[in-house]
């Protein structure tokens, strides 16, 4: 039975919504958090989208934001030349760590030690949270501002996406980048899957797959619109994307081909991800929200209901509600 | 809201929003053959609470994972313990009394940057997040309504 995918929408951001980031799966679920530029990242209940809490204390527009896998522990990015570590239960801060310009990505390693941080100052960093008025150790070598710093291949390698229209791949004890891949626009996006270890990358209208150690191109797609970011299923059946022309695009790994596209945002889609399990995909918009998606589009899975011809039709139905034109929470 | 029944020339609800003919009686029905139905949802996200910044303490998740914030004390001695706790709440207490016995009084304000400012106490935020302020005399002129950021605040100082 073919059924219309159903958007959640989460309101509360006041203005575009640049990043957002899953956490793994815990014993009380999953977790999302959004950063924001009205400067107030949240957290949400990452399988219904309900608003937890928001974390308030940066001055400035957060452009990054992330979780540690069990969700204890949150970290933003913000233009306030801070990047900040909170309490991701009680939300309180926990550290602010003072950069010399934008801080625009952070990541924390698997155990939660360390976090890696870049902006436009051009250098990465990786802070030791254990000993956080320890000076980070820092790993120049971009020629421009740091879109995107992600730990890979257990926590031992760093791979970088800057303005400068490279990816880099680092050794955390080496100076000088191991592999570098050159591009001839910018890149907008990049996410690193260690099932498989492969790089996702987005630029211009296509999205490519690379080998997280050799750098070597895997595949590529194109799609009809500029991308600013795609994210490959935990099991990498599918991949979603979204951009410019504010729908959300759903294309088969295995054969590259598109699938499915969905209008729904008002603005162009910053940030698209999967979550840990696969069931949905999130995405941010500039027009201020956050949508989540079904993958398997009318099965039962978080709010979403599925429902059969014979249940609609009785005389007696469940309170079940088609999602009514735009509610501000 | 209750979707309606299908019309009466389907046949077969089980593939009715789908084919132009019933499957199982071949008669054409008149409905465009690509309708399909929206996912229904239980119901939509909750969005945040206009009041306070949540992560609610009395979620399941607060209460496993919270360490109740004694980071003074170890967790071998429970009187130790009971003690701290007492004067944890004996010193909010007194925090608390403190703000409300601020109300309407001139408030010398220390701030980062040398900044020195004063103004009449009005009230505070629930996570004391903000302060609010009248006649907040600055270098630059007396403001008669300000918000002043407590995170921005070294001390402050008032006649009882």
């Amino acid at each position: 039975m073919a059924m219309r995918q159903t958007p959640l929408t989460c309101s509360g951001h006041t203005r575009p919504v640049v990043d957002l980031a899953f956490s793994g799966i815990t014993p009380f679920g999953y977790f999302l958090i959004s950063a924001c530029k009205d400067g107030k990242p949240m957290l949400r209940q990452g399988d219904t989208g309900d608003w937890i809490g928001t974390f308030l204390g940066h001055k400035g527009a957060v452009w990054g934001a992330t979780l540690n896998t069990d969700a204890t522990k949150a970290a933003t990015a913000a233009a306030d030349f801070t990047a900040k570590v909170w309490d991701a239960v009680s939300g309180a801060e926990v550290l602010t760590l003072a950069h010399k310009h934008i801080v625009k990505s952070v990541h924390f390693t698997k155990d939660s030690n360390c976090l890696l941080t870049g902006g436009n100052d051009k250098v990465i960093r990786i802070y030791d949270l254990n000993q956080p008025e320890e000076a980070p150790q820092e790993i120049p070598g971009h020629t421009a501002s740091i879109k995107r710093a992600l730990w890979c291949h257990d926590d031992k390698h760093i791979l970088s996406a800057s303005e400068d229209r490279t990816v880099r791949l680092w050794d955390r004890n080496i100076p000088e980048a191991v592999k570098t891949l050159s591009f001839d626009t910018s890149v907008s996006s990049m996410e690193y899957l260690a099932d498989g270890d492969v790089v996702l990358i987005t630029y211009g209208k296509t999205i490519a797959f690379y080998n997280a150690h050799s750098l070597e191109l895997i595949k590529t797609i194109v799609t009809p619109a500029n991308i600013h970011s795609a994210s490959l299923h935990p099991e990498k059946d599918f991949i979603v994307a979204g951009g410019d022309d504010f729908k959300l695009y759903k294309y088969d790994y295995g054969t590259s081909e598109e699938l499915e596209s969905y209008k729904g945002h008002f603005g162009p889609v910053h940030c698209v991800r999967f979550s840990p399990d696969g069931e949905l995909y999130a995405s941010g918009s500039e027009d201020g929200t956050l949508r989540l998606w079904q993958t398997a589009v009318g099965k039962t899975y978080g709010l979403w209901k599925c429902v059969l011809p014979e249940d609609l039709v009785s005389e007696n139905p469940e309170p079940l509600y088609p999602v009514p034109a735009e509610i501000k929470a | 809201m209750v979707l309606s029944a299908p019309p009466r020339y389907f046949h077969c609800t089980a593939f009715w929003h789908t084919l132009r003919f019933c499957a199982k009686c071949s008669q054409k029905n008149f409905l465009r053959a690509q309708m399909k139905t929206p996912v229904c949802v239980v119901r939509l996200p909750r969005g945040p609470d206009p009041h306070g910044r949540g992560f609610d303490p009395t979620s399941p998740r607060y209460l496993a994972l919270c360490p109740s914030s004694l980071s003074t004390s170890g967790e071998a001695d429970p009187v130790a313990l009971r003690t701290e706790q007492r004067t944890r709440a004996m010193m909010r207490e007194r925090f608390l009394r403190c703000l409300f016995s601020m109300a309407n009084k001139k408030i010398q304000f220390l701030m980062y940057e040398k900044v020195k400012v004063a103004g009449v106490f009005g009230a505070s935020d629930i996570d004391v997040l903000n302060f609010q302020v009248s006649d907040l005399q600055t270098p630059i002129g007396v403001q008669t309504e300000a918000l002043i950021r407590c995170q921005d605040v070294i001390s402050y100082s008032f006649d009882m």
